[in-house]
């Protein structure tokens, strides 16, 4: 939670041009600190050892991505950079996502829960039904100009708010 | 799939997380598999078994009566 108000701080001051763009991704870096907490949770809570290492897989390429992205739009902005160059620039904060991608992978063929297991797999299945429909819905009306270009790499965002949805509804439905 | 997960819990005096423990899955499982949100997998279903000391059948009901055929 503290997590989620910090990164509505920092996207705010951004937004407002408070900070400028290399503030903004120190303070968001930083803020992946705060996730440590929830990284180092012991088996011993409501979290299996898969999650614990789940989070702590999440956690290492949250702050890859935001240190990625800071290196990546910093370079951007003040160097004339050649079209190899802003190849590899792009792929700073897109490897650490694929460690996202990666954590989720891992998550599925090591929880040894198989009800929890379970339950991730219908969440994720949730999560691809509403990027799916989001994205196609505004394919069409990005086409006939009733919305604004949205970058594909909005996909992954998306799609983790619909998993977070689908968790939160599992969890009120299993209370 | 209904069951009588519940009752012979209760039986026992066991509560759900003793009932995981002893099964080493989450509180979440029992509570899914004994209000019929989730059907248990074989290997499962034999470990639930095995701690009752029953057979599957004895715990776990069908949903219909077998066609007498």
């Amino acid at each position: 939670m503290l997590y989620l108000v910090a990164i509505g701080i920092v996207g705010t001051l951004k937004l407002t041009d408070a900070i400028n763009g290399p503030t903004g991704f120190i303070l968001l870096a930083l803020a992946t600190g705060l996730l440590i907490p929830i990284a180092r949770q012991r088996t011993a809570g409501c979290a299996s050892k898969a999650m614990v290492d789940y989070n702590r897989r999440v956690l290492v390429s949250s702050f890859g991505y935001a240190l990625g992205l800071g290196i990546a739009v910093t370079l951007w902005d003040n160097y004339e950079l050649s079209r190899p160059v802003v190849f590899a620039i792009s792929l700073l904060p897109t490897l650490p996502t694929f460690g996202v991608i990666w954590a989720m992978a891992r998550y599925l063929a090591e929880e040894q829960d198989e009800y929890l297991r379970h339950r991730t797999i219908m969440a994720a299945l949730i999560a691809l039904g509403f990027v799916l429909a989001l994205g196609i819905f505004w394919g069409f009306l990005e086409m006939f100009e009733l919305v604004p270009h949205v970058w594909a790499w909005w996909v992954l965002p998306v799609w983790a708010i619909g998993l977070g949805f689908a968790q939160l509804w599992q969890k009120m439905r299993d209370a | 799939m209904k069951n009588r997960l519940k009752v012979l819990r209760a039986e026992r005096d066991w509560s759900q997380q003793d009932l995981a423990a002893r099964l080493e899955v989450s509180r979440q499982s029992v509570n899914a598999i004994e209000t019929g949100r989730y059907d248990p997998s074989l290997p499962l279903a034999f470990r639930i078994a095995d701690i009752f000391d029953m057979t599957i059948e004895e715990i776990f009901l069908r949903e219909e009566e077998p066609r007498a055929d």
